[in-house]
């Protein structure tokens, strides 16, 4: 039996997350120091993410539920391996991105404590996810993650936009969640159990309930969809994209997003992998239309958020290409994409900040002649989109060659179809391309109205230098990243009782 | 000598170095016109004065006491990378990439020289061109796939810069196609080296290595993959029907990135070929041989006959660079020890010629204003240093005997008679049209009566900028085509290897 003590010791990551969240609006009245609380926020996140990185556990531990009505009594609930360190260690790294960058960005609002307190609580809920061995526990999660998310969206409550957003993604969102709860509740009606790894073996191909498991996925294919934002579940992701506080839609594309790939992952390649044959086909052609789509639409957008909205949307079809695949290979393929991304994109999502504060939009008119401007911000913004469009030596090629030939490796016999999510893949690569190249050009090429120099604050600049460093040394040096996406793979792998 | 200095120096991986420290101190210190100038041109001419020695230090000719042959690679480096996935940085050089890695530095060096004057935006135009020698180099030396690709790829934005940001009136459209299309044939490269590793295993990328393995796969899988490499390679080279990018590209670059593209950047498409493709897939490669020669006929009769209708100077130059490329196909298609020595051969050759060629529609543009053929017409008084190098470098465009292109399309000839026959007609055509295009646009455009819409006293003759390097570059072709077999015989030992694995030699 586990002892209390080692529940604290398993869940330290989130307990100290929550409780310096509830310290934030205590904080707030206290203080008086708008940046304090940004720091006391990191300081958090810091704590955690350094029992993550140095202290690493180096075998699997899980907690035995005392919560849960689980039978028999051993079933584990909560745990936490490689794979739910990688992914906290990501959701941490975005979360401190975002809070060091908020203080300039959001000084003409109030309530920054419940502000900086919402933004652990969504991290804590987002780690949640990561290290559930639970379906209960990944819904909870994702609940935590997403109603913080809800009144972060809204934060700026005195600009139109910003409401409709959060209008937008509380219905939506809620709608899901309760669409991925009737589909956790009938694949746990079918298997007779809620725990990951006793659903590997239990739900089984030909079983008298697989149509009922079969509706369950088909609940939980849009449910989770709708969390990462697959075509055709994606409408409202450009809107709330674009009306949140742009420090809070790179947590949205960086974070939340990555939390549903983390609950996809679970669920599918844990959970309901014996029954592999139901779902792969639907998710693959999820995927190929998600990055199509996403890209498609991307390309006629004017407004270079938005369009990163939709590009991010693409993204998530790459990353989904994992789950059909279904190797090792693949998902650290998945988890490393998913660590560039958060790097790449949320860097990108920065850059529109740094624009904000200086007082420019967010259109490509905004980014014209930026090199003569701001030559950090441009540069930056160049590297952060070529890695996003997978041109090497920068961090997103390796996710993506990963990725893609991990399509390719698999495509033989009945799995042949397999080689066309790569083709897919490589084509839409291709096509993004297109609208990167449009926000470099109006950067480098074209003239713009004014050769004016920005004063970006030093604290936006210091954090788009981390996700350059990030998404370079990546690039030069990805052996490390690459090694820790297998290892945290084959974590997610080892839940499975083995014979499967 | 040169071995003892070139002893235990990396002098590859400092070929790739040296160009990219110049680009960043370009970056950072290119403060004025003078200093960017002086670093640009003693970062890449210290690499022109390495491949020198690498040149006199490569070993050649014949077998070993052992029956060893010097067509391993030479200059050998390997360092591990990235092991998870097997991929390492391992470079060295034989006689295939000998030729193309002496052009390399050199072009970058004169292309450098020749854009002395460029004064909108000096920092970003020298340090692009050197980034684009660090990419050149990497293709030509690299022996690991995943390297290789990487470096294929750095190529390809700096040389979207130089068209997107010195290009002419149309400069949008053309540096976008460039981009979209050479980035669509390298994806479906990359797609084939992706087969290629997992079928050997996924264990390593290294080219020697899966050179071994790979020629023992099913027919099937090479065809396919040999098809994608095909692709992959042949529109960068580029080939008839994927070949309208280049012209596009060529009409609106800035002059020293049209030297590039058409002396450095086309090569690496035949390079690949002959490097990659044929002698890993020798059953795709014999399999497909018949549409490669298919495929690199029609881009010499094609594309020189479209030449003939060119109007643009420097279009009708870019149109012409397909044709001579297609020898390079039809070369390598014939998989015959000749053919394939020539193809190598032309691409140097050619590297030469075309460089000539663009830099003497840049000085006509620069000078007179324009490349239209219908607005020139007798400015050779005016300019008689310029037309003198600009009529050599037509003439050796054409194939004049003595000349370093007559040699390569000679030994192409031969080659296609010994494998297709009297099928030899075909190709033989081109050499009447070539030498009308060329002979009739210089006759039009520089000799004559003067046009009158040509303002006279303002002409002058080409800047000692612009015809050193044209100098320097007709002096090698002369010396070159006098003696080819300087470059010839260092070819050999590395295309016995390709033939070995073909079943040939």
């Amino acid at each position: 039996m586990t002892t209390t003590a080692e529940y604290f010791a398993v869940m330290s990551p989130q307990i100290i997350l929550l409780i310096f969240a509830l310290i934030c609006p205590a904080l707030d009245l206290w203080l008086k120091m708008r940046k304090g609380i940004a720091y006391w926020t990191l300081i958090g996140l810091a704590a955690v993410g350094i029992i993550e990185t140095l202290a690493l556990i180096p075998e699997t531990r899980s907690l035995v539920s005392f919560l849960f009505w689980t039978d028999p009594p051993t079933t584990e609930v909560f745990q936490i391996s490689a794979f739910s360190q990688l992914f906290t260690i990501v959701f941490i790294f975005v979360g401190g991105l975002v809070a060091y960058a908020s203080p300039p960005y959001i000084r003409k609002e109030k309530h920054h404590g419940e502000y900086y307190a919402l933004l652990l609580i969504a991290v804590t809920g987002m780690s949640f996810v990561a290290s559930a061995a639970d379906l209960i526990v990944i819904f909870v999660g994702l609940e935590i993650a997403s109603i913080s998310s809800y009144a972060l969206t809204g934060f700026q409550k005195s600009v139109k936009r910003s409401t409709e957003a959060a209008m937008k993604y509380f219905i939506v969102g809620g709608f899901s969640s309760a669409i991925t709860l009737f589909g956790i509740s009938l694949v746990y009606g079918a298997g007779g159990s809620s725990n990951l790894a006793q659903l590997g073996t239990l739900v089984t191909v030909g079983g008298a309930l697989e149509p009922i498991v079969i509706l369950g996925i088909g609940m939980l294919i849009v449910g989770l969809g709708f969390k990462i934002a697959a075509v055709p579940f994606h409408m409202w992701a450009p809107d709330v994209y674009e009306g949140a506080p742009t420090t809070i839609t790179a947590l949205l594309a960086a974070g939340s997003k990555k939390m549903g790939v983390a609950a996809f992952f679970k669920l599918f390649l844990v959970a309901l992998l014996a029954v592999k044959a139901d779902w792969d086909v639907v998710i693959s052609i999820v995927a190929v239309l998600t990055m199509t789509v996403g890209n498609l639409v991307a390309i006629q957008q004017e407004s270079v958020k938005r369009m990163l909205a939709y590009s991010s949307i693409a993204q998530a079809g790459y990353i989904l290409i994992a789950i059909p695949v279904a190797t090792d290979y693949a998902v650290a393929g998945g988890i490393l994409h998913v660590i560039t991304h958060a790097a790449m994109k949320s860097g990108a999502f920065f850059v529109i900040v740094a624009l904000t504060v200086v007082g420019l939009g967010e259109t490509m008119k905004d980014f014209t002649g930026l090199n003569k401007r701001s030559p950090f911000l441009a540069f930056s913004m160049a590297i952060f989109v070529l890695s996003l469009a997978g041109i090497p030596p920068l961090a997103g090629f390796y996710s993506k060659f990963v990725l893609f030939s991990s399509a390719v490796f698999e495509a033989s016999g009945a799995y042949s179809w397999l080689i066309w999510l790569a083709v897919a893949g490589i084509l839409n690569s291709a096509l993004s391309l297109f609208y990167y190249a449009r926000i470099i050009k109006s950067m480098y090429v074209d003239k713009g109205e004014s050769t004016e120099r920005l004063p970006v604050p030093m604290s936006i600049k210091i954090v788009i230098a981390i996700a350059l460093i990030a998404t370079i040394v990546i690039g030069i040096y990805p052996e490390p990243f690459l090694s820790a996406s297998l290892g945290a793979a084959e974590a997610l792998n080892n839940l499975l009782p083995i014979g499967l | 000598m040169f071995e003892d200095i070139l002893q235990g120096v990396p002098v590859l991986s400092l070929l790739i170095l040296l160009p990219l420290i110049g680009a960043i101190l370009v970056f950072a210190f290119g403060k004025s016109l003078k200093i960017v100038r002086i670093i640009s041109l003693i970062f890449s001419g210290i690499p022109v004065a390495l491949v020198v020695m690498i040149f006199f230090a490569f070993q050649w000719g014949g077998a070993l006491p052992d029956g060893e042959t010097f067509a391993d690679p030479q200059f050998y480096e390997s360092y591990s990378w990235i092991p998870s996935l097997g991929v390492s940085y391992t470079v060295g050089i034989d006689g295939i990439s000998l030729p193309l890695l002496l052009i390399t530095p050199l072009l970058t060096f004169l292309s450098i020289l020749f854009s002395w004057d460029v004064k909108t935006r000096p920092k970003e135009y020298f340090g692009l061109i050197l980034i684009m020698q660090v990419g050149i180099t990497g293709v030509f030396v690299l022996l690991d796939y995943f390297v290789f690709y990487i470096f294929w790829e750095i190529v390809l934005i700096p040389m979207y810069f130089l068209i997107g940001i010195w290009g002419g009136p149309n400069k949008d459209y053309a540096a976008i196609k460039f981009f979209i299309y050479t980035h669509v044939a390298s994806l479906v490269m990359l797609l084939a080296i992706m087969a290629l590793y997992f079928q050997a295993g996924a264990t390593s990328f290294d080219m020697i290595e899966l050179g071994h393995v790979a020629p023992g796969f099913s027919t099937a899988f090479q065809v396919i993959a040999f098809g994608a490499f095909l692709f992959g390679f042949g529109v960068k080279m580029p080939m008839v029907p994927f070949h309208t990018w280049l012209p596009d590209a060529h009409v609106e670059a800035p002059t020293a990135g049209s030297v590039l593209l058409a002396g450095l950047l086309l090569k690496m498409g035949g390079y690949g070929l002959i490097r990659v493709a044929i002698p890993t897939l020798p059953q795709g490669a014999t399999t497909l041989a018949p549409l490669m020669a298919v495929i690199g006929i029609v881009s010499i009769l094609y594309a020189a006959v479209v030449c003939l209708a060119q109007k643009d100077l420097k279009k009708m130059v870019a149109y012409s660079s397909v044709s001579h490329m297609g020898f390079v196909m039809v070369g390598f298609a014939t998989l015959g020890s000749v053919g394939i020595v020539a193809g190598v051969f032309q691409m140097f050759a050619h590297g030469l010629v075309t460089a000539v060629l663009f830099m003497s529609c840049g000085v006509v543009q620069h000078h007179c204003g324009t490349r239209i053929i219908q607005e020139l017409g007798g400015i050779s008084k005016m300019m008689p240093v310029l037309t003198a190098l600009m009529t050599a470098g037509f003439l050796a465009s054409l194939g004049l005997p003595g000349l370093v292109s007559f040699a390569a399309e000679f030994l192409i000839f031969y080659s296609i008679f010994v494998t297709y026959g009297l099928w030899l007609f075909l190709p033989i055509l081109s050499v009447a049209i070539t030498a009308g295009y060329y002979l009739w646009a210089l006759q039009r455009s520089m000799f004559g009566p003067l046009n009158n819409k040509i303002d006279a006293p303002k002409i002058h003759d080409a800047n000692w900028y612009e015809s050193v390097p044209m100098g320097i570059l007709i002096a090698l072709i002369a010396l070159f085509g006098i003696l080819p077999a300087i470059i010839l015989s260092r070819i050999g030992d590395a295309v016995d290897i390709v033939l070995r694995g073909l079943g040939v030699g």
